[in-house]
């Protein structure tokens, strides 16, 4: 905790923002850490069942079972099955969205700005068309079928989409997915009162909602997305709270859904629309970034220059964001939308409007999104953004953060792009790897928490110590917003890597850490990897590769979480998910899991021991394969 | 300032979170770890400390009084339980129990209890007295329905 004139806020890696929060006249997260430290250990274990009417029960030594008879394991498993379904869900939701988008974009005849990934995907999953409409189309259409295919039939593109080794280690395991959507159902099913109690059946259903979590949600997310949006370019910009400028009309966007914006985007740069700014007295608009729609934007700014100015921060930097006074609107759309910047928004005037019914905020007016109508809401959500502008600038102080984060952030990585930088295959990486310039890599994912040592605080750490030891870090989630603004994405930060890195940084004039963006590209850092993988003939778990989410905050990390454990990957978390009250899940996720799918849970809070940990199984895996 | 204290407890306030007897258990657990891999099912580490209902359902969390006139001390034979002069509290030194258990009889709040597993010793509330930051049930109280008072 930290102190400021009396008001404590939590530890932050981002000593700026944390002087700047503590200074706040009002509530954040930041402070609300203190007031919430005491928490209970029952439910810090996962050992509380609030199932039914007999509960909520609880685990000690004198009452070892539920009033049921639930054990601890069954207590935990069950909840943990909830929370990865529910993740699953999340991610299943914005696939759905971003597949029907491309399918009413391509019916209209509407834009398709990345043909590139669309003829890679038709490639990937055997489709031709005889324009690239008809091509979006079906693979939308293959997309959709099988989100919504029952859950005893199994889902047709993971075999297309899954690196060949694994599908058979799935298939094997007997976890290949059934329809993504069905497989959440059958989660919550599973899991209500007095149904499965069988803890190691209900882990491997988080592997089975793991692997269509990644396949639908996260990979085939971005790829669509990338079809509709446009692909990814390496760039320069600006991060941190430096990006917003008060000359602008601003629209603060949270959530995961990019391609609900991808109408109004265009809308904000009509000649027509600007003037209409220009008419309230601003020199236009602005799509201020936050959270991971905001990275999305950032890996795709190349297309959005002159309106997309910058991310400016992660989920628990919306309230400091907010707090400048700058942000006229925050438009909405999944999470991780705080409920926290309702009260701030209320103070100062921001207008809230919310396009996405499932992450409705009390404050926002709803404007669910419709293809059909968006024109009618674009208009709308313009002439309502103006209004907010013409009046609450007038009666607010702005309480800017200019010195906040940097310029120089190099963005756009992504699967395509870092192999085109690379010189169009990976050998270069690879001859790096082999010859023990790079000792290996870690990708650092996940969110983004206020209390695995404070905002950020083990995220950015742990980052620090990899790239130390010549790991090479790869990021995407919310964990990016916080590194990125710490200025570990700049290639400045090459003079923290280990000399050997720091060497190669320096001649390619790149940082340490390589930002793919949101969480959905988790899904990209799953393709670099099987890239990897196929380029050295061996499956996933053999690569000196780690994951971390060291800050993991939500449902959805635990899907994402899943994922990586069904890819053989060791994951590291920095908090355990609820899970230490059950020895059966502890047994199996960090060590049975080896034997299954070649993954490992590993949790520790301490960034310079998780260094280590992640280095020697780094090094373990470098001496199997002899490099 | 008094050098005695005493955990104080408002009923009314507690809510029967049993955050105070998981708080008693990581204390006194035999193991080093965080509240996260305390074993909840281990049966050789029992809480000083636990919550009783009355017929109403209201709670009433149950706390080693350290008593003033300690019947657990008058009761003992062996003298394994005594009145520490300087600080007041009631200490137990297992290593001199015969486990007559005459102080659980005796105890007036019934807080003192034998060991579940082996039946051949007490638990006893140590008020901490390795911890310098005092009873670690009453730092984790989340409603302050315990509390230290010092004791004239």
């Amino acid at each position: 905790m930290t102190e400021y004139n009396g008001c404590v806020t939590c530890k932050s890696a981002d000593k700026v923002l944390e002087k700047f929060i503590a200074q706040l006249p009002m509530e954040t997260s930041h402070q609300r850490v203190e007031s919430q430290k005491l928490k209970c250990g029952f439910g810090l274990q996962g050992v509380c069942c609030r199932l039914c009417a007999n509960g909520p029960c609880r685990i000690t030594p004198n009452s070892p079972r539920g009033v049921c008879g639930a054990t601890s394991d069954v207590m935990v498993v069950r909840n943990f099955l909830r929370a990865v379904a529910a993740g699953s869900g999340c991610y299943i939701h914005v696939v759905e969205n971003v597949a029907r988008h491309l399918k009413n974009t391509a019916q209209a005849k509407g834009p398709l700005k990345g043909l590139q990934t669309l003829d890679r995907l038709c490639e990937m999953i055997g489709i031709a068309g005889a324009d690239s409409y008809e091509k979006a189309i079906k693979v939308a259409d293959a997309v959709l079928a099988d989100l919504y295919k029952p859950d005893f039939e199994k889902m047709q593109l993971v075999q297309k989409l899954a690196y060949a080794p694994r599908y058979q280690t799935w298939q094997k395991l007997g976890i290949l997915p059934g329809g993504a959507k069905s497989e959440v159902f059958k989660g919550v099913v599973k899991t209500s009162t007095n149904l499965s109690s069988d803890p190691v059946d209900m882990l491997v259903d988080c592997l089975r909602l793991g692997i269509s979590t990644g396949l639908y949600g996260l990979l085939l997310t971005n790829l669509l997305n990338d079809v509709l949006l446009g692909e990814p370019k390496i760039r320069m910009a600006p991060v941190g709270l430096r990006v917003i400028d008060p000359e602008y009309i601003n629209i603060m966007i949270t959530g995961h859904q990019h391609v609900l914006f991808a109408h109004l985007q265009e809308q904000l740069v009509q000649p027509e629309i600007v003037k209409l700014a220009n008419a309230a007295g601003a020199k236009g608009f602005r799509l201020v970034g936050c959270t991971c729609v905001g990275q999305e934007l950032q890996l795709r700014g190349v297309h959005y220059t002159g309106l997309f100015e910058g991310h400016a921060g992660n989920n628990y930097a919306s309230e400091a964001i907010l707090a400048t006074g700058a942000i006229d609107v925050v438009l909405s759309e999944f999470n991780c939308t705080l409920p926290g910047i309702e009260p701030i928004c209320d103070t100062l005037n921001i207008k809230q409007i919310c396009i996405d019914n499932v992450a409705k905020k009390a404050n926002a007016e709803m404007k669910q999104f419709s293809f059909e109508e968006k024109a009618r809401i674009s208009t709308e959500i313009i002439n309502e953004t103006i209004e907010a502008y013409k009046t609450r600038r007038p009666k607010t102080t702005l309480n800017l953060l200019k010195e906040h984060g940097n310029d120089n952030t190099l963005t756009g990585v992504s699967e395509v792009t870092l192999k085109e930088f690379l010189g169009g295959n990976w050998s270069p990486l690879i001859d790096l790897i082999v010859s023990g310039q790079i000792k290996g890599v870690a990708a650092v994912v996940g969110c983004s928490n206020l209390t695995a040592g404070g905002y950020d605080v083990l995220t950015v750490e742990l980052t620090k110590e990899l790239i130390a030891k010549d790991i090479i870090v790869l990021t995407a989630g919310c964990s990016s917003g916080g590194i990125e603004n710490c200025g570990l994405m700049t290639p400045q930060a090459a003079e923290l890597a280990g000399p050997k890195l720091k060497a190669i940084c320096q001649k390619l004039g790149i940082p340490p850490v390589l930002n793919f963006g949101p969480c959905l590209a988790i899904g990209r850092l799953e393709t670099v990897a099987v890239e990897l993988a196929k380029a050295l003939n061996i499956d996933l778990p053999q690569l000196p590769l780690v994951l971390s989410a060291p800050q993991w905050l939500e449902e959805q990390a635990l899907a994402d979480g899943a994922f990586g454990l069904a890819l053989g990957l060791p994951l590291h978390l920095g908090l355990p998910p609820f899970i230490t009250g059950s020895k059966v899940a502890v047994k199996v996720l960090t060590e049975d899991m080896k034997q299954l799918t070649g993954g490992q849970v590993i949790i520790n809070a301490d960034a310079k021991e998780s260094a280590n940990i992640l280095e020697q199984i780094i090094m373990d895996k470098r001496k199997a394969l002899k490099i | 300032m008094s050098q005695i204290q005493r955990i104080m407890i408002d009923h009314t306030k507690c809510n029967g979170c049993k955050s105070c007897s998981l708080a008693c258990m990581q204390a006194h657990r035999q193991d080093s770890g965080s509240l996260y891999d305390l074993d909840l099912t281990d049966g050789t580490n029992e809480s000083r400390n636990s919550i009783q209902t009355d017929a109403n359902g209201v709670y009433f969390p149950l706390f080693c009084r350290h008593c003033d006139d300690p019947q657990c001390v008058s009761a003992c034979m062996s003298g394994a339980m005594t009145k520490n002069p300087e600080n007041k509290l009631v200490q137990y030194d297992g290593k001199q129990c015969a486990a007559c258990f005459m102080c659980v009889m005796n105890c007036p709040f019934g807080i003192i209890k034998p060991d579940n597993p082996t039946k051949t010793y007490v638990i006893k509330c140590d008020f901490c007295a390795k911890d310098k930051n005092g009873p670690n049930c009453v730092r984790a109280c989340p409603n302050k329905a315990i509390y230290i008072e010092e004791v004239v």
